[in-house]
This record gives C-alpha cells, sequence and structure tokens, in this order.
C-alpha cells in the first residue's frame, strides 16, 4: 500500500476563522472599510501602550500604533489568516519598535555626546531626580506616582526583547507560544527571556516592595 | 531538600513560568514539592510574584479621542488615486506649458510662413543676379561685337581675372 501524505491545511482550513479579529480582517480584505476602523478602535490603546512603554513618549506611541494600522491596511489585499490576528498585529508592531528603536539610536549617537547615559531618557528631568531621590532613601513612604516612575525605570532598564516579552505577558496576557509566535523565536527562548526580566526587575525593585505595599 | 539550598539558574527559570502557569503538569509537581520543602524556593515564588504584581501600577496608555478617525483618514489619503490636478505645482503648471505651447505654435508659424514665402514667391532680383557677370562685363562685350570673338578671348583666359574678382 502506497504511503498516503497528508495533505497541509488549506488556509481556510487552519483554525483562525474563528478569531473574530480575523473575520474582520478578512472582511477589511474585500473592502469592508467599517471592519477595519472596528479593528483600530479594537487595538488602538492596547498598540499605543505597549509603544509607550517602548518609547516612553505617548505621541511617538501614537505615531507608531497609526504606522502598524497603515502597515495591516496596506497588506490586506494579501493577507492570509495563518496565524491569529493579535498575534500578527504584535509581529508587526515588533517589527516597527525593533525599527524604531534602531532610528532612534542613531540619532542618540548623532546627538549625545560619549558616555552620556540614555537610561532614563523617557523620565522628565523632574521624574529622574524623584527616582534617584527614592533610591537614596529606600524607606521612606513613597506614593503611587513615584512607585510608577521607579518601576518605568526598571522596565527601561531591561533590554529591547526582555521589555516586549514583558509587556505582552503582563499586558497582553499572551502566552508563551504566542509570545514566541509574535517575536518569531522559541517558546523555551521566551521562557528564558522572561525569566531572565524578571530577575533583573526583582533586582531592581525588591528593595521598594514594602513600601509599594504600604502605598496600595 | 535543604531549607537554605539556594535554587540554580534552571529551577529558577522554572519558578518563572511556575508562576506563569506555563509548566507542564509534572513539572509543576515538582515546583510544588521543591517550594513546600525549600523555605529559600518559597521566597523566591514569593519575591517574583510581588515583582510582577508591583508592574500593576504601570499606567495604560490611552490613544487620543480622535485617532480611529484620524487613522481612517491617512488611510483613505493614502489610497485615494494621485490627482494631479489637486497638487500645488499643478495650476501654475500647466499655465507656463501653455505659454510655451503658444509661443512653440508662433514660432512654427512663422518658420512655416517663412519658407513657404521664399519657395513660393518669385525673387525680382534673382534674374539679376544670375545675370551679373554679363552684366559687368557688358561694356567688354559690347566693343568686341562678334561672338566668336569673344569665345576666342574666354579660350585664351582673358575674363579668368575678371571672373576671379
Amino acid at each position: 500500500m502506497p504511503p498516503t501524505t497528508k495533505p497541509a491545511p488549506s488556509v481556510e482550513d487552519s483554525g483562525y476563522l474563528h478569531d473574530p479579529e480575523v473575520q474582520l480582517m478578512l472582511r477589511t480584505r474585500q473592502g469592508d472599510d467599517d471592519a477595519f476602523s472596528k479593528l483600530v478602535s479594537t487595538y488602538q490603546d492596547r498598540l499605543t501602550t505597549i509603544f509607550f512603554h517602548m518609547t516612553q513618549n505617548h505621541e511617538s506611541a501614537e505615531d507608531l500604533a497609526q504606522d502598524v494600522f497603515m502597515r495591516i491596511y496596506r497588506a490586506r489585499h494579501g493577507y492570509q489568516p495563518t496565524a491569529k490576528f493579535s498575534t500578527w498585529i504584535f509581529r508587526i508592531a515588533n517589527n516597527l519598535a525593533i525599527n524604531s528603536h534602531r532610528g532612534r539610536a542613531r540619532r542618540k549617537e548623532i546627538r549625545l555626546p560619549a558616555g552620556e547615559s540614555t537610561s532614563m531618557s523617557g523620565l522628565q528631568p523632574d521624574d529622574s531626580v524623584l527616582a534617584e531621590k527614592s533610591a537614596l532613601m529606600p524607606t521612606r513612604q513613597i506614593d503611587k506616582h513615584e512607585l510608577q516612575i521607579i518601576v518605568q525605570k526598571a522596565i527601561e532598564q531591561l533590554s529591547e526583547q526582555q521589555r516586549l516579552t514583558v509587556l505582552l505577558h503582563k499586558f497582553e496576557g499572551m502566552s508563551y507560544s504566542d509570545i514566541a509566535e509574535t517575536m518569531e523565536m522559541t517558546v523555551p527562548a521566551i521562557k528564558s527571556l522572561l525569566s531572565r526580566a524578571r530577575d533583573s526587575l526583582r533586582t531592581a525593585l525588591e528593595p521598594y516592595m514594602q513600601m509599594g505595599k504600604e502605598t496600595r | 531538600m535543604e531549607k537554605t539550598v539556594r535554587l540554580n539558574a534552571d529551577q529558577r527559570e522554572d519558578l518563572v513560568a511556575y508562576l506563569d502557569g506555563e509548566l507542564p503538569d509534572d513539572q509543576v509537581r515538582q515546583i510544588d514539592t521543591i517550594v513546600s520543602r525549600s523555605e529559600v524556593a518559597r521566597h523566591e515564588v514569593e519575591v517574583l510574584a510581588r515583582t510582577w504584581e508591583m508592574l500593576d501600577v504601570l499606567p495604560s496608555a490611552k490613544a487620543s479621542n480622535d485617532f480611529a478617525s484620524r487613522t481612517m483618514t491617512n488611510l483613505k489619503a493614502l489610497e485615494a488615486p494621485y490627482v494631479f490636478a489637486n497638487q500645488w505645482w499643478y495650476a501654475p503648471l500647466k499655465r507656463t506649458i501653455s505659454i510655451a505651447a503658444w509661443l512653440a505654435a508662433l514660432l512654427i508659424c512663422g518658420w512655416i510662413g517663412f519658407e513657404v514665402a521664399k519657395n513660393r514667391i518669385p525673387n525680382p532680383h534673382e534674374e539679376l543676379l544670375q545675370d551679373l557677370p554679363l552684366i559687368e562685363n557688358l561694356d567688354s562685350y559690347q566693343e568686341a561685337r562678334e561672338l566668336d570673338f569673344i569665345i576666342q578671348l574666354k579660350q585664351n583666359g582673358l575674363f579668368d581675372d575678371a571672373q576671379g574678382k
């Protein structure tokens, strides 16, 4: 009996068709702009939040979010539902974030004198002082705003990949396998990235843990 | 497991995955055992969980109220066919091209007119110009009176100097 080869599942049988956002995207492919408008409304804040924590700048975050929608809209004619819509959109966001980071890094190389720290680039000058002040006096009471700055600073100190992994897991509640698909990495790599990120965060935030508890 | 034994890197990695509910059942049971027996592991789990909770203070960023409408407008503009007539440079360019076209048409008409006039209208001076060598030597020809004599003079090269001039 000749060996039977199982045919690869077609895009239409891929299982992602049950995703309502995939359905919206398929409608967009057919020229339904209202469907796309719904997708924009669903993802605008989610993307802006991720980009905001990547860039520490609300305006840039919105610009990047808009860029993601532009790319998706332009690619709509060739859209094939080969992944969950959220995975696909955050993959595009990931690529954009990487490109944007490279662009910013290049600009900083030109603008900043060598050796100047950029770790606090996202914080206002007053915020930087605040964070440093809090670090010097870890036993004093800190309010929620201060804690926010401290956590933000801790997040900023993570590598780009670690930060995105943390944000996707924390804000989007993505599973390791979804994050792996989004970032085009393996699940063990994501597990390792998250573990290292959590370790760094723990080191940065442990001194403030008790104060954070009191603040809540 | 001893109460104070520190965890290795693999176990720490597993602890994070354990907290995230990303470990397979058999590994979850292993971690459960470790955590129940080791005070260090319990502390690790607690601190890691607490660190994760601290991220709750991070604010969610909200897109501007007009984000969706702005995005859709930009998308429409992106998709709209490129209409030359709507571009700022279209009107002045059109005017310049129109003036240039009229000038070119005028020049072409002028040239055609010149050519026609040159070829079709007879030039009264042309015959005179053709006969100029004869007119210039008319006195000499009249003095000679006979054509044979003139032909003989020409053969002797008498007129060569006069023609050369």
